[in-house]
């Protein structure tokens, strides 16, 4: 599902944010990136959805070159792919319907189509009582959930978060992960950049950590038997 | 994506093809519009602030173009009395006077032939001497000239295109004399012109200002949102689909301005300009300004939407590059 080759990038022309990074992430699986502040973390994710190109190596995903893509396939490319950002960016003006809408907007979904899918993801984060409330409204962990919304509400084939328990407390982190789970269970391919040790170590998934721009260590965590089970 | 959905394990219902609203223009447009108005509810104050800075630029504009348009008016005016007169020394026959009104009025930019016999111009010659009739007395109207008094048409009252006319006029045999008022004609186009030349700098300094003004203003705003474009962007918004809205917005934003702005111009109008300004005509009949033509007062509002629409373009190329 994503294959990078050789991929570097710098910022500026000393210091790389990325360095020979090769990659590949299986269709269906749950990856998580690690890694130090400033390791490339963030760098690595905006690759995946066409924010950035690399000065050199191939981003490939769903077997499309994102190198050679021209402005108008990068869109395409966006809406098969769902972000969660570090800072959520909702838009604070508009309700959480409306937030989470938008991704059905763009495809171009009708009106009752919006609606009942809209309402149907919000009731799977546990917040569709609050669903005409404004955002900035809400608490962080509410926030968090509708930027869940927003990236899964068209299951995504990717979902990419950035840092997602960042501010959350344990019990707010684990609906999260859950979150996460469940949509890797409908067959979405997630990756995950955090430095939250807990996080990584209650899951048991696939570890990648970078370190100043490179791949450091790769963990291939095995399954727990109670997992399988599902 | 759809084929990717429908093998998706644990959906419950099977999953069906949502209805689109992008099927055709009117759905999507009925979209944009929609996604348009609601973004100015949203941001009122915003819109208040754009839709104010348009009417009042425009408003700007349109004082000068009433003020510019009364100019040309009282000018087209005086420009009456641009007249050609051709004297013959004696009362013309029947037949010769149609024959010289035939060629004359064959000449282009002739709009009207007057022909005054001597007793016509005598008949005048006594008006202007009201009071003093005794100082024509035993003068017979056999010692004034008979007369074609020709006027010109509008584009043909300039002073080069007088002075060809005049040089026509003294080609035809049996012409004796011209007159025109040679200095008058000349001087009365050189105010003329700098009037022009003015009001077109002027104008175009306003233009200019009103542009940079309104367009700023709307990079502002935009620039205030910028977030709602990063955010439609990253869902996968094409550059067409996040532009729509905010350029109908613009849209709007421009209309409603320009439509206050000629509002607020008729008000101000009807309040004292309308018998201002009796000094620019001689007319008694036509004292005081007139409002701008129909025609003006479309081309301010087409103005104003495409000052909207064209300012949200420039303004959105510079923030929709995520």
């Amino acid at each position: 599902m994503i294959q990078l080759h050789n991929v570097s990038l710098a910022y500026q022309q000393d210091a790389s944010a990325l360095n020979n990074i090769d990659l590949k992430i299986a269709k269906g699986e749950f990856v998580f990136l690690t890694g130090p502040s400033g390791a490339g973390k963030t760098t690595l994710l905006r690759l995946l959805y066409g924010a950035l190109t690399p000065n050199r190596g191939q981003v490939l995903i769903d077997g499309k070159n994102i190198t050679r893509m021209t402005q108008s396939q990068i869109p395409i490319l966006r809406r098969s792919v769902g972000v969660v950002f570090q800072d959520f960016k909702l838009l604070h003006n508009r309700t959480v319907f409306e937030n989470v809408a938008i991704t059905l907007e763009v495809l171009g979904w009708g009106r009752t189509d919006i609606g009942k899918k809209t309402m149907h993801i919000l009731k799977q984060m546990g917040i569709e009582s609050k669903y005409n409330l404004l955002t900035q409204r809400l608490s962080g962990g509410e926030q968090q959930r509708v930027a869940l919304a927003r990236a899964l509400v068209n299951d995504p084939k990717i979902l990419l978060a950035d840092e997602p328990t960042g501010n959350l407390d344990d019990a707010n982190k684990n609906q999260i992960l859950n979150i996460f789970k469940e949509a890797n269970i409908r067959g979405t391919t997630v990756v995950v950049a955090t430095h939250d040790r807990r996080l990584i170590d209650q899951s048991h998934k696939r570890l990648v950590t970078l370190s100043k721009g490179e791949i450091v260590e790769q963990v291939e965590k095995e399954i727990p038997d109670d997992e399988q089970a599902i | 994506m759809n084929k990717w959905k429908k093998k998706s394990p644990t959906t419950n219902k099977p999953y069906k093809r949502p209805t689109l609203t992008g099927d055709g223009f009117g759905g999507r447009a009925g979209f944009f519009l929609a996604r348009a108005l609601t973004n100015i509810r949203q941001n009122v104050f915003v819109n208040v602030v754009t839709i104010g800075t348009i009417t009042l630029a425009l408003l700007i504009v349109s004082l000068f173009m009433l003020i510019f348009v009364n100019l040309e008016n009282a000018a087209e005016n005086w420009s009456e009395r641009v007249q050609v007169t051709v004297y013959f020394d004696e009362d013309l026959t029947e037949q010769t006077q149609v024959a010289f009104r035939d060629k004359i009025s064959a000449l282009s930019g002739v709009s009207r032939v007057n022909y005054v016999t001597r007793e016509e111009a005598m008949r005048r010659f006594k008006n202007r001497l009201k009071g003093q009739e005794t100082l024509l007395e035993g003068v017979r109207p056999e010692i004034l000239p008979a007369s074609f008094e020709i006027a010109l048409k509008r584009t043909h009252r300039d002073t080069a295109s007088v002075e060809n006319f005049v040089n026509t006029l003294k080609k035809m045999p049996g012409i004796t004399e011209v007159q025109y008022g040679e200095e008058w004609v000349r001087r009365f186009n050189a105010f003329l012109n700098f009037i022009r030349l003015l009001g077109a700098l002027l104008g175009g300094f306003l233009i200019i200002a009103v542009i940079f003004i309104v367009s700023n203003t709307i990079k502002l705003t935009i620039y205030s949102r910028r977030d709602e474009l990063e955010v439609m962007s990253l869902v996968g918004a094409t550059r067409f689909f996040i532009k729509a809205p905010f350029l109908l917005e613009g849209l709007i934003q421009g209309a409603a301005g320009s439509f206050l702005s000629v509002l607020m111009l008729f008000a101000l109008y009807e309040g004292f300009l309308h018998n201002a300004g009796s000094f620019l005509t001689f007319n008694p009949a036509s004292s005081g300004l007139s409002f701008l033509p129909l025609e003006y007062i479309g081309g301010l509002l087409l103005a104003g939407a495409l000052l909207g629409f064209i300012g949200s373009l420039t303004s959105l190329k510079r923030f929709i590059n995520v």
